[in-house]
């Protein structure tokens, strides 16, 4: 079942007979694929935690809720451009 | 029994268990994905026929094969969302959407690119490859939907009744080979029978690369799931204690 690695060298394993170009465009849309939806959703969850953040801070500011520790519970409510 | 259920469909407890296991199944998929491909790419035995070409199957099948879990799973989230209406059926059902896009667009791309050597054309219109296309537009359909709706209610009812409707089109491209006369080949007997046109040489990396692929879109479901929980409840107590806690 395991015969070992058939190709003799790099250069050949880079070749894949003549299909390079098939084989290495087919892993290379695979690996942005993968890329994308695993790193994708870290990037939009930091976007979501900052301008949460950001927000509470914002309202701690204009003395909405008891600035400092509890800034975070501040209401949201009032953001513009929320459809819920 | 109904206590399990509403826990079940709770946010917060879906959030917290997924946390749990999340770096566990990451840790999975990266060893799965690590040996399939090796395998696949170093130790599958050049086809006779199709020379190196057959590498592309190695992504291109457990790819395909996923991409077709995602109307069903759609589907039954819908169900669940009009009958239960419960709140995190709709929030799977929305994260699945883009995804299942990505699994079918990467299914055509490659089929594609194996087509154009092995069949001498990129494309051709038969059922199988109708059908998938067809399955494309659909989750971009629902997709638009969801944006189009202004009210989050409706917009969840609506695309629970297309993604239903959708699912009618997942047994189409499964029994689309056999069914008509198509330049796809059907399903290959991947049973463990020696005397069968492949040996294990050839399924073993490719069932390792399903599984590998398959934890994969879990992976990434869950990671969009958590995403939308936490907007969808931003303004509950345990939510803005995560925003408060973390570091960015």
């Amino acid at each position: 079942m395991f015969s070992g690695i058939v190709f003799s060298s790099v250069g050949e394993f880079l070749q894949m007979g003549t299909y390079a170009f098939h084989v290495w465009t087919v892993y290379g849309v695979f690996a942005i694929f993968l890329f994308v939806n695993l790193y994708l959703p870290r990037v939009q969850r930091r976007q979501f935690i900052r301008e949460q953040q950001r927000r509470a801070q914002r309202d701690a500011h204009t003395g909405k809720a008891n600035a400092g520790q509890n800034a975070v519970q501040a209401d949201d409510s009032v953001v513009p451009g929320e459809s819920e | 029994m109904w206590l399990w259920f509403s826990k079940l469909g709770s946010p917060k407890w879906f959030y917290e268990l997924s946390s749990k296991w999340l770096p566990w199944l990451v840790v999975f998929m990266a060893v799965a994905m690590t040996v399939g491909l090796l395998w696949a790419l170093l130790f599958v035995p050049e086809d006779y026929q199709q020379g190196f070409t057959n590498r592309i199957f190695y992504v291109h099948v457990p790819v395909a094969s996923i991409s077709l879990a995602c109307f069903p799973l759609m589907a039954g989230a819908g169900v669940i969302t009009l009958v239960w209406k419960m709140k995190l059926a709709d929030m799977v059902a929305k994260s699945a959407a883009p995804i299942g896009a990505w699994f079918t667009a990467v299914a055509l791309i490659t089929g594609a690119i194996w087509g154009q050597p092995t069949w001498g054309t990129w494309w051709v219109w038969d059922a199988r490859l109708t059908s998938m296309l067809l399955q494309f537009f659909l989750l971009i359909g629902v997709i638009a939907l969801r944006s189009a709706i202004e009210s989050p209610d409706a917009a969840a009812k609506a695309c629970a009744l297309l993604s239903i409707v959708g699912a009618i089109n997942v047994p189409i491209i499964k029994y689309s080979v056999e069914w008509w006369n198509t330049l796809h080949q059907p399903a290959t007997d991947l049973t463990m029978n020696e005397n069968g046109a492949n040996g294990p040489e050839i399924w073993v990396p490719l069932l390792i690369m399903i599984v590998a692929v398959y934890s994969f879109f879990v992976i990434s479901l869950i990671l969009a799931t958590r995403n939308e929980i936490l907007v969808r409840e931003r303004r509950s107590q345990w939510v803005m204690d995560i925003v408060a806690r973390e570091k960015v």
